[in-house]
């Protein structure tokens, strides 16, 4: 079974992914921060991240270079509630991030990214 | 005595002292409650929201599941703020998302209960219940409560008939605009602004049938708004109407024609009605915008036009024009004008010699 890892602080966007990643045969982990992640978790190679750029104490591009370096993936996509131009672009530039997804959005489009 | 009054002193500090540490105490559990119950709301809320949008097969929760659901933790008409702070979750759930999900929740909202608290608001007498009223059907996009929206539109508090014509425009889209004559206070610059944004993103599609009609409004804001309109959709057929408020009495409505229309190229027959009009604009920084405006428009300078300014306006404009004429390579009409000036004096002064 495909693996998958979402990461949101805003719980019902969390749980709303969390059920259509699963709907999609993935097995689904779903947390809040990255605190919340184990050392089993970080052992894992997930097929793919679905996580939000906005946390306490770390820049939006910081976080995504941290993750792309501490868990392994296949792809990473953004959904966040950071949408500006400027954000997506630099998160775009970075590479290895296979959408960005900025709320108000329509999951129909992530559907299609992770089938 | 007076140790008797220090002791006295002593116990009364003693019970304030408890007595605050009581109140405290009492303060920290409800607090602590009080997050709890909200995190439970919460976290209910979204787990049933997730299993009606996604669920998993031979899962799916009926109306009276999900209302059973939010009774049990809380959201009941006799706690009044844990529906309102349903009422939030509902509107940030419905601002994140769009397409098929967005529909299923307006079909939702319009079934779960804390529903009717939005349209009781309305009936409150406090403005700001009012408006919150409004503002959170409009953001729901409960359309079944339009009418006792659209009644608000002439409400005596700004904030109130604000929200309420927001949310005309959310509802009917162009239609509104029908309202326009019928509005009895005035619109503030920011609320047209509002207005025409709002329209701009819900309704991109111009309806001119719509617009036209309502260019027999005659009060001011009605005209101002309109010509926004106009030029936030580009709609260059439109722009005779702005150009008739190029020399209006008001000075606000002036300024926002001359702001409208320089988003706009005009045709000929165009350019020489505002050439005519430009000699009734009472306003000397209006005329300066608009021969600014003339000069970048048009291809050819109208001789004819810049020698009647520069022999006959005021000085400051006659500054602008010979500034034009300059640039534009006239330099022999600048120079004529000057000496002419110059000669103008001389003669004065033999005269009076």
């Amino acid at each position: 079974m495909k693996k998958a890892l979402v990461i949101q602080e805003d719980i019902i966007i969390l749980n709303i992914l969390e059920r259509l990643v699963t709907l999609n045969h993935y097995d689904c982990r779903a947390i809040r921060t990255l605190n919340d992640l184990n050392i089993e978790d970080q052992q894992v190679n997930f097929d793919i991240i679905i996580s939000d750029i906005l946390f306490d104490g770390i820049s939006p591009l910081d976080f995504v270079f941290q993750i792309q370096e501490i868990i392994l993936h296949k792809s990473l996509i953004i959904v966040t509630n950071m949408g500006q131009l400027n954000v997506r672009l630099e998160v775009l530039a970075s590479k290895n991030v296979d959408g960005f997804f900025a709320v108000p959005l329509n999951m129909n489009l992530i559907e299609k990214l992770i089938v | 005595m007076l140790n008797l009054l220090l002791i006295f002193l002593i116990k009364l500090f003693a019970v304030i002292l408890i007595f605050l540490w009581i109140t405290i105490g009492v303060s920290i559990v409800y607090r602590r409650r009080r997050t709890k119950n909200l995190l439970l709301i919460e976290h209910t809320f979204a787990e049933v929201i997730s299993k009606h949008l996604y669920p998993y097969p031979g899962e799916e929760l009926s109306l009276i599941d999900i209302q059973r659901r939010f009774r049990n933790v809380g959201i009941i008409p006799s706690k009044p703020r844990n529906v309102q702070y349903l009422i939030d979750l509902m509107i940030r759930t419905q601002r994140s998302l769009l397409g098929e999900n967005y529909e299923k929740l307006v079909i939702l909202f319009n079934q779960i209960p804390p529903y009717g608290a939005s349209v009781s608001k309305l009936k409150s007498k406090k403005w700001y219940v009012k408006a919150r009223g409004i503002r959170e059907i409009y953001e729901m996009d409960q359309n079944r409560y339009v009418k006792e929206v659209i009644k608000e539109r002439n409400n005596k508090n700004i904030y109130v008939r604000r929200e309420a014509q927001i949310a005309m425009v959310i509802f009917l889209g162009w239609e509104s605009l029908r309202f326009l004559s019928y509005l009895k206070r005035e619109m503030t610059l920011w609320q047209q602004i509002k207005i025409v944004e709002k329209l701009h993103d819900l309704y991109p599609q111009p309806n001119l049938e719509y617009l036209r009609r309502a260019y027999e409004s005659e009060k001011s804001y009605a005209n101002e708004l309109l010509m926004r309109i106009i030029r936030k959709f580009n709609l260059l057929t439109e722009v005779d109407y702005i150009l008739k408020f190029i020399d209006h009495i008001n000075y606000d409505t002036r300024e926002s024609a001359i702001y409208c229309i320089s988003s706009f190229y005009l045709s000929n027959t165009q350019l020489s009605v505002l050439k005519e009009k430009y000699f009734e604009v009472p306003n000397i920084a209006q005329q300066i915008q608009l021969l600014k405006y003339i000069d970048k428009i048009s291809f050819e300078k109208d001789l004819v036009f810049y020698k009647k300014l520069l022999y006959n306006a005021d000085d400051i404009i006659k500054l602008s024009t010979a500034e034009i004429l300059w640039n534009n390579g006239y330099k022999e009409e600048v120079q004529e004008f000057y000496y002419q000036q110059y000669a103008d004096n001389q003669s004065r002064n033999l005269k009076e010699a």
